[in-house]
């Protein structure tokens, strides 16, 4: 049986349609309910809805063996798990956005809000530039609106809510899309199963 | 001794079980002061890979730490002798958890081999590795690894520093296709980068594998990894280890101190890995003179976690008395019972939740069965 955890929302339902489209359906998921299990034990699945954020905590604690999660998930945690494929879908971009008018004062540090501190972090260590980051937990883009910060680190996926918000994509620092992950003594002991599902998602991506 | 074990947490049969064993196969036991002075740690802190370091003052002002390793202590101050110093040792060290970001004591046994090591020491420790986990559980898997493919290929590569780190954290995470992108925008030519991803991507019993690495090997050094694992194969085949043991060349630790064969051991309940170890010549020759060195660690906390024991009962009897109707004979009975392998609890009421296969009132110098508990 492998145990795999889905992420809640869209991209976990588009996720769900990819495996069911494979041979891993579990009908039941369709079924108008607060459960969270879902079990097809004639197909050897069994399918976790979580928090996207922690697809990748339950997959390193073993709670389950494989997951879908987002690449800016991973980066911003650093899990010890493997991350085998890489399935193309929900792309976007992890951006620096400001607002339109924004230029760069380089004589103090950048006051940067983000809820993604560790990838903002790295990012600039990477260009040796000082920042000040401010956690924030939604609606980051009002931080740079209110004078909060210069700009902010965060998912750009079509430009709409920044353009609404007179803010622009200032730089690119990754693309951003849903990876299959796998818990590392799992694919010890189910490798050959996991491998089985790659294969088929592979070729089903390839479509 | 099944019956004495059966009563222990799965931590302290462990212990024992794996002592035992160890001491089987001709390893003495090291025990070590729980304290080093802080700069001995600090001067290795790439080894310590991140794992924090808990320093306090003594009381004649030196830093200490807590030991936040173990291998490091023994290969600077255990006694060598004229052949090979075989030890094992059962102790805590004291690292930061990265959960909680706090310290936290880990309880860890393991062995150590100094002195000059062969291709028979290393079938050896592979042998005692995969015995050691089957000792945690019969389905255990154990990922062999060699130091000189990756690491060696990476070596060949005129790339930044930052991309080989890039590369080998894809590499530990089977993530061949960010793997991939990288190698491109560093100007990695197809063939190597193919090589890499077959190299990471390898994952076979030790026959198999060994196989194919012998057809993918490009340099001397992958040449003669091939041969050691070659010979350690086929000393392993008679073994009924051998079809848990895999190679996988995602295992790698750091380059500065490990060489050779390293490796890392799961068994199906641990969602991590419970062993690590391999050949640390490097490590060992800075600390001590033309000294060559293999061992492994096994954790030994959170065991009880994944392997929790259900037990029926707390004890097997339980005696009910009355302290206002004292007698002396209650402490000979209960001598008695103990005498012939029971487990007594002796109490003036019955504690909530307690359960126990036969419960007694102890009245008037006699015991009298109550019904149930």
């Amino acid at each position: 049986m492998l145990n795999i955890a889905l992420p809640k929302g869209r991209l976990g339902d588009k996720v769900y349609e990819l495996f069911a489209s494979i041979g891993y359906d579990c009908s039941e998921i369709y079924s108008d309910n607060r459960k969270l299990v879902f079990e097809n034990e004639e197909n050897g699945v069994r399918y976790l809805l979580v928090k996207p954020s922690d697809v990748a905590i339950y997959i390193a604690h073993g709670a389950a063996d494989i997951g879908v999660v987002g690449k800016d998930i991973l980066e911003e945690g650093k899990f010890d798990i493997y991350e085998l494929l890489d399935l193309g879908l929900g792309k976007c971009n992890m951006c620096v956005a400001a607002p339109n008018d924004y230029v760069e004062d380089f004589d103090r540090p950048l006051r940067v809000a983000t809820k993604f501190v560790n990838i903002a972090k790295n990012y600039y260590i990477s260009l040796n530039r000082e920042i000040e980051i401010i956690k924030l937990n939604g609606s980051i883009e009002i931080a740079p609106l209110l004078g909060l910060t210069d700009v902010i680190v965060d998912i750009v996926e079509s430009g709409k809510t920044l353009k609404e918000n007179n803010l622009r994509v200032y730089e690119q620092i990754m693309p951003i899309s849903a990876r299959l992950i796998a818990n590392k003594s799992s694919y010890k002991f189910k490798g050959k199963d996991i491998d089985t599902l790659m294969e088929k998602l592979t070729k089903e991506l390839a479509k | 001794m099944d019956e004495f074990l059966s009563t222990l947490s799965k931590e302290d049969s462990l212990t024992y079980e794996l002592s035992m064993l160890y001491k089987q196969w001709g390893y003495k036991e090291y025990r070590m002061a729980k304290f080093e002075e802080y700069s001995f740690y600090s001067d290795n802190r790439d080894f310590l890979s991140g794992k924090g370091i808990l320093a306090f003052n003594n009381s004649d002002g030196r830093l200490m730490a807590l030991k936040p390793d173990i291998t490091l202590s023994i290969v600077k101050n255990a006694k060598l002798s004229d052949s090979l110093t075989k030890l094992y040792y059962n102790e805590s060290v004291f690292r930061m958890s990265d959960s909680t970001m706090d310290y936290k004591e880990i309880k860890q046994t393991g062995v150590e081999v100094l002195g000059k090591v062969d291709e028979y020491l290393l079938a050896e420790m592979l042998m005692l590795a995969a015995k050691s986990l089957k000792t945690i559980d019969k389905d255990f898997v154990l990922s062999v690894s060699h130091m000189a493919f990756i690491p060696s290929l990476l070596a060949e590569l005129e790339i930044g520093e930052n991309a080989k780190k890039d590369i080998i954290e894809c590499v530990k995470g089977k993530n061949i296709h960010d793997l991939r992108n990288i190698c491109s925008k560093c100007g990695v030519s197809e063939e190597k980068t193919e090589l890499l991803a077959k190299l990471a991507g390898i994952n076979d019993k030790l026959d198999d594998a060994i196989d194919e690495l012998c057809t993918l090997a490009c340099n001397d050094e992958m040449k003669n990894a091939c041969d050691e694992l070659k010979f350690i194969a086929s000393s392993l085949r008679k073994s009924d280890l051998a079809d848990r043991l895999f190679i996988d060349l995602s295992v790698l630790n750091n380059t500065e101190y490990y060489n050779g064969i390293i490796f890392q051991g799961y068994v199906e309940k641990a969602p991590s890995a419970v062993l690590s170890g391999g050949r640390y010549d490097k490590l060992a020759g800075k600390l001590r003179e033309n000294t060559q060195a293999v061992g492994f660690a096994v954790y030994l906390d959170n065991l009880n976690l994944y392997y929790k024991k259900k037990r029926e009962f707390d004890s097997d009897i339980l005696i009910v008395f009355d302290s206002a109707n004292k007698s002396e004979s209650l402490l000979s009975l209960v001598e008695s019972f103990v005498e012939k392998g029971f487990s007594v609890r002796v109490e003036h009421t019955i504690p909530e939740g307690y359960r126990a296969k036969t419960v007694y009132s102890f009245e008037n110098g006699a015991l009298r069965e109550v019904p149930s508990c």
